[in-house]
């Protein structure tokens, strides 16, 4: 099944992706997650997401097997419809075929339609795959946060993206933060 | 589910006032609603609602009960609102974890204790809830219920018991004995190893760990009193605990640790101890016994009967002159690093002097300690070492007796464990040597009363990447009681860097509320620069808008009096015409407050677009830029340069106007004025700057332009829409005004290599660095700032003739940015493909 370097040999068009369709899917979406971010999350944040954004969470497929899941949020920051990536995840014998991308487009897409005029998201400094599949997608490095995931690992990067093509300037966050308070962790979920 | 039967009775169970949780090994934890439910009834006037405490039965993957609890502290202003829930396998499992004992206990103070209180919220035990599920409420819902750890779950659990339950259980069962051998050798090497141990935690802690599980999880340091029997371990404890709160107390005034706050949190710690006040004496007295025990071991037979009163450190006399040696550095070092960083903390910077002379006590005593390293290996307690001892903790590469990290977590915040890898020894050895290092920089400051010079040496301080210690120690010195190194007041640092006369510092405008905020906006800058550089940028960002709100608030009164800042004179007006009853001298001081008004307003706007400048080349260290978007970064940063210039050569010629003025007849300075006019040495750098920007900006445009590359495409955003979202800070504050995308693309839409061959501003950057050398042969830093504009410029230069030949010709061309030369600037790379 899998070719040498431990990369699945498949065709894309063998990839079917679902949108989140209900508590069948969470085990799936639970364990990739698990196996492959290093962030800890309980059974609640999973279902904190894919409950009330369902729509926005989608899973690949790979002749049954769940090998990629992206979950996302939405809702008002600082005046902002603003969209989130929570997690995104491909197994990686099946990376660099544009599994992730596709995952993401599609959330984007959703939340495009809902309204979102930008989209953010954090991600390890030292993951330049997925800093790169992010800029490819036309996000930009908005902030780096120090010392942001538990892991220990000294930074991490948000990046802010926003779909809207005709985003209006009077859109922009009103510097109401609190002072001193780290926005990028005001900002997690978890 | 023994307990829930007996509960259930409400006969034996009892809510104790002062709840002692058991735990132990004969515990076993099960479902705990019937003591809740207990609680109520034994607390009728408890009003118990909504759904803050949840327990839920059922089997998880592990094919066990599990239970979750919740709540909202909200009873007092003791307690805000927060809410925190558990999981725990039980009753087949037992559970070993303080979080949950933590948890019932919180629980039952609310219960028991607050009972007026009138919020505290609690569901119907549910008993038929299914595994998992949840029940939502007012205050419960699916985003509360994120805050769940899951008990036993090392990612989680911070709580979760890996050996022991307490310090007192880990020193029954002899996990740090005292002595830590009854072999003399045996025991030296213990210490010696602890010693080292603990330098690695403190390195850890230093670089972001928490104290706790860094520094703290020595066992000794945790039970000061143990110690006592054991001198040298005891005068070691004490002066390691003084220099850990000495540097947290230094962090905390700092506050230069916004994201790393880890490292000030020393709750439940036995950070300050009596006696340790005292540390240097005993570590002193500690010292003279082991470097007479040297002395005696290194002393021939015959001077031998002199000494005989002196008891050896150790029992193998062949090993005695390498153990007290490896011992006296480490405590050397001890007592010098105290000395640094105390002497450091005296005011207007005082014992930067002394402090310099124990870092290089410090630096030497760090030589001796690797130096040992080979002796204390060869002779190491823990046998043959098999692995290599370059991850190793402790010089003799030997584990260290009398640490547990998991022992302080439960004092840790009901957050998940951050997990922590201890430095190396040698690690920890190589960073406090470049602590050492950039604490000497600081020593060797000269206290530049110029507010430019204070600048220059933080953002030069800062190209070092010093960790957050070193980065507390710069700005400790640089603002002190709301002074430029605690002797200078901001409003004559102001009028300095405004270039005002000396006398202008005692002027009654510095009471002026607007010149007071100015003050403020001045030491906060101070402090932000001192920051790690991802904080930094984002709060520089933020304080751009303070800058221009205060400038435009003092043009603003303009328009009123005078002609200029119309606020400040009108309130001085008013302040003069009170005390003297005098309107006629009210004009002659009305000028000289324009005059200061007028220097510092441009001053106010100079240093406003030196702070843009810093926050978009600060993207770069960051790496926050992609290729794609250098051409517009390049060319934010050209139109920022332009109006620093100006800004900077406009404050220069005013000051220079007003000397004149004052020391020539006004013909002769009409005269000079077309004569020997020079622009300023200062301007020209910045000129050097524009150059290269404006070069790198249009090469980037005609490689856009012709060779379709670095292009922002990508389905979801807009080249317009990456402009704004990365200037949208310097846009808001209309830095400068006008410059907006369009002006972006006007510039840049028609670039082309043709029209850059035949104007090229790498060579005039070229040009104008060379001649500038003599201007600053004195300053070394800004020589070595030459050069590599020198080199940028030269590099660049070659390269856009190699694309204008080129470029289009070999669409095969490999074309890349690097930074070789400057951090800020890039170099183009032209390969054949």
């Amino acid at each position: 099944m899998e070719a040498e370097e431990g990369k699945a040999e498949f065709e894309a068009s063998e990839i079917e992706y679902v949108s989140y369709g209900g508590e069948h899917h969470l085990p799936l979406i639970m364990k990739l997650v698990d196996q492959e971010l290093s962030e800890p999350y309980s059974i609640f944040t999973y279902r904190y997401f894919v409950y009330l954004w369902p729509h926005l969470s989608f899973l690949a497929f790979h002749k049954g097997k769940c090998v990629g899941t992206v979950v996302c949020k939405m809702g008002d920051h600082r005046h902002t419809f603003r969209g989130y990536i929570a997690m995104l995840v491909v197994l990686n014998p099946y990376r660099g075929r544009g599994i992730a991308t596709e995952l993401v487009s599609r959330s984007i897409q959703v939340m495009m339609e809902s309204g979102c005029e930008e989209v953010t998201l954090e991600a390890e400094v030292t993951n330049k795959g997925a800093l790169a599949l992010y800029g490819r997608l036309g996000f930009i490095r908005a902030k780096r946060l120090f010392r942001y995931y538990l892991n220990g690992l000294p930074s991490a990067e948000a990046v802010v993206s926003r779909p809207e093509p005709n985003y209006s300037a009077s859109g922009l966050a009103t510097g109401d933060e609190a002072e001193g308070l780290d926005e990028g962790i005001n900002s997690v979920l978890t | 589910m023994a307990d829930k039967s007996e509960a259930e009775r409400g006969e034996d169970a009892k809510v104790a006032i002062s709840p002692s949780i058991p735990f132990g090994n004969d515990t076993v934890w099960a479902d705990v609603s019937s003591l809740f439910r207990l609680a109520c009834n034994v607390r009728p006037e408890v009003t118990i609602k909504g759904t803050s405490i949840m327990i839920v039965k059922g089997g998880d993957e592990r094919d066990c009960a599990i239970i979750h609890i919740a709540w909202i502290m909200e009873i007092s202003e003791r307690f805000s609102a927060s809410m925190f829930l558990v999981s725990i396998p039980s009753p087949s499992f037992k559970t070993h974890s303080s979080t949950f004992r933590n948890a019932v206990t919180l629980m039952f103070f609310l219960i028991t204790y607050k009972t007026t209180a009138k919020n505290i919220h609690c569901c119907n035990l549910a008993t038929d809830l299914r595994t998992d599920e949840l029940i939502s409420g007012e205050n419960f819902n699916l985003f509360a219920a994120m805050s769940a750890l899951e008990i036993m779950d090392p990612k989680m659990d911070s709580g979760i018991v890996s050996t022991y339950y307490s310090v007192d259980e880990a020193i029954d069962s002899g996990a740090a004995p005292i002595p830590l051998s009854f072999d003399g050798t045996v025991d030296i090497q213990r210490v010696i190893d602890i010693m080292d141990h603990l330098l690695a935690c403190e390195a850890t802690w230093h670089k972001g760990g928490s104290l706790a599980q860094t520094v703290f999880s020595c066992i000794y340091l945790l039970r000061p009193e143990r110690t006592s029997s054991h001198a040298l371990l005891h005068s070691f404890c004490r002066v390691i605990r003084t220099t850990c709160n000495t540097v947290v107390s230094a962090v905390s005034d700092a506050r230069t640790n916004e994201e790393e706050d880890l490292f000030t949190m020393a709750y439940g710690l036995p950070l300050k101890v009596d006696g340790d006040d005292k540390c240097l004496s005993i570590l002193h007295a500690v010292e003279e016994t082991i470097s007479r025990q040297l002395k005696a071991c290194k002393a021939p037979l015959s001077k031998r009967k002199v000494l005989e009163d002196v008891e050896p450190l150790q029992t193998n006399l062949d090993l005695e002159e390498g153990f007290c040696k490896a011992v006296l550095c480490r405590l050397r070092f001890r007592k010098h690093l105290y000395h640094v960083v105390t002497c450091m903390r005296r005011p207007q910077g005082k014992g930067l002097e002394l402090a310099k002379k124990h870092i290089i006590s410090c630096l030497c005593e760090l030589d001796s300690m690797l130096k040992s390293a080979e002796f204390l290996r060869d002779h190491c307690a823990c046998g043959t070492l098999e692995d290599g001892v370059e991850d190793k903790t402790t010089a003799s590469g030997c584990q260290p007796i009398g640490f547990d990290s998991t022992l302080n977590s439960r004092s840790a915040a009901p957050t998940p464990p951050r997990a922590i890898k201890l430095l190396s020894w040698t690690k920890a050895v190589n960073y406090f040597q470049k602590l050492l290092h950039d604490l000497d920089i600081i020593c060797s400051y000269s206290l530049d009363p110029v507010f430019e010079g204070a600048l220059r040496f933080v953002v030069d301080f800062q190209k070092f990447q010093p960790d957050l210690v070193a980065r507390a120690y710069i700005q400790l010195l640089l603002v002190q009681e709301g002074k430029l190194y605690g002797r200078e007041p901001m409003f004559a640092v102001i009028c300095r860097a405004a270039l005002l006369p000396e006398g202008a510092k005692n002027h009654d405008v510095q009471k002026n509320e607007t010149v007071g905020q100015l003050g403020q906006l001045l030491i906060s800058l101070l402090r932000v620069l001192c920051t790690n550089t991802a904080w930094q940028r984002r709060k520089l960002g933020k304080i751009l808008q303070d800058w221009r709100i205060i400038y435009v608030q003092s043009v603003a009164g303009i328009a009123g009096i005078a002609g200029i800042a119309g606020l400040i004179l009108w309130v001085l007006e008013l302040a003069f015409r009170k005390e003297f009853g005098d309107i006629t001298n009210t004009s002659t001081d009305q000028n000289l407050c324009l005059k200061i008004c007028k220097h510092i307003l441009i001053w106010v706007e100079e240093q406003t677009y030196w702070i843009a400048l810093r926050f978009l080349v600060l993207g770069f260290e960051l790496e926050l830029y992609s290729t794609s978007e250098y051409c517009m970064v390049y060319w934010y940063i050209y139109v920022i340069l332009i109006k620093l210039a100006e800004k900077t050569h406009l404050k220069m010629m005013l000051s220079n106007d007003s000397s004149r003025r004052k020391s020539k007849k006004k013909r002769d300075f009409v005269k000079d004025m077309g004569k020997d006019y020079q622009i300023p040495p200062a301007v020209l750098l910045l000129q050097c700057y524009i150059y290269i920007a404006e070069g790198l900006m249009m090469m980037l445009a005609s490689l856009r332009n012709e060779n379709k590359i670095f292009l922002c495409l990508g389905p979801f955003n807009t080249e317009q829409e990456r402009f704004i979202q990365h200037f949208e800070l310097l846009q808001k504050a209309c830095l400068p005004d006008h410059a907006s995308y369009f002006s972006f693309r006007e510039t840049t839409a028609h670039a082309r290599f043709s029209t850059l061959s035949e104007y090229n501003c790498f060579k005039d950057a070229q040009r104008m660095a060379k001649e500038l050398r003599g201007n600053f042969a004195n300053d070394p830093e800004r020589m070595a700032e030459l050069r590599r504009i020198e080199q940028v410029a030269e590099h660049n230069c070659v390269a856009l003739n190699l694309l204008c030949r080129l470029g289009t010709l070999e669409p095969s061309l490999k074309i890349s940015f690097e930074f070789i030369h400057h951090p800020h600037f890039a170099v183009a790379a032209v390969k054949r493909s």
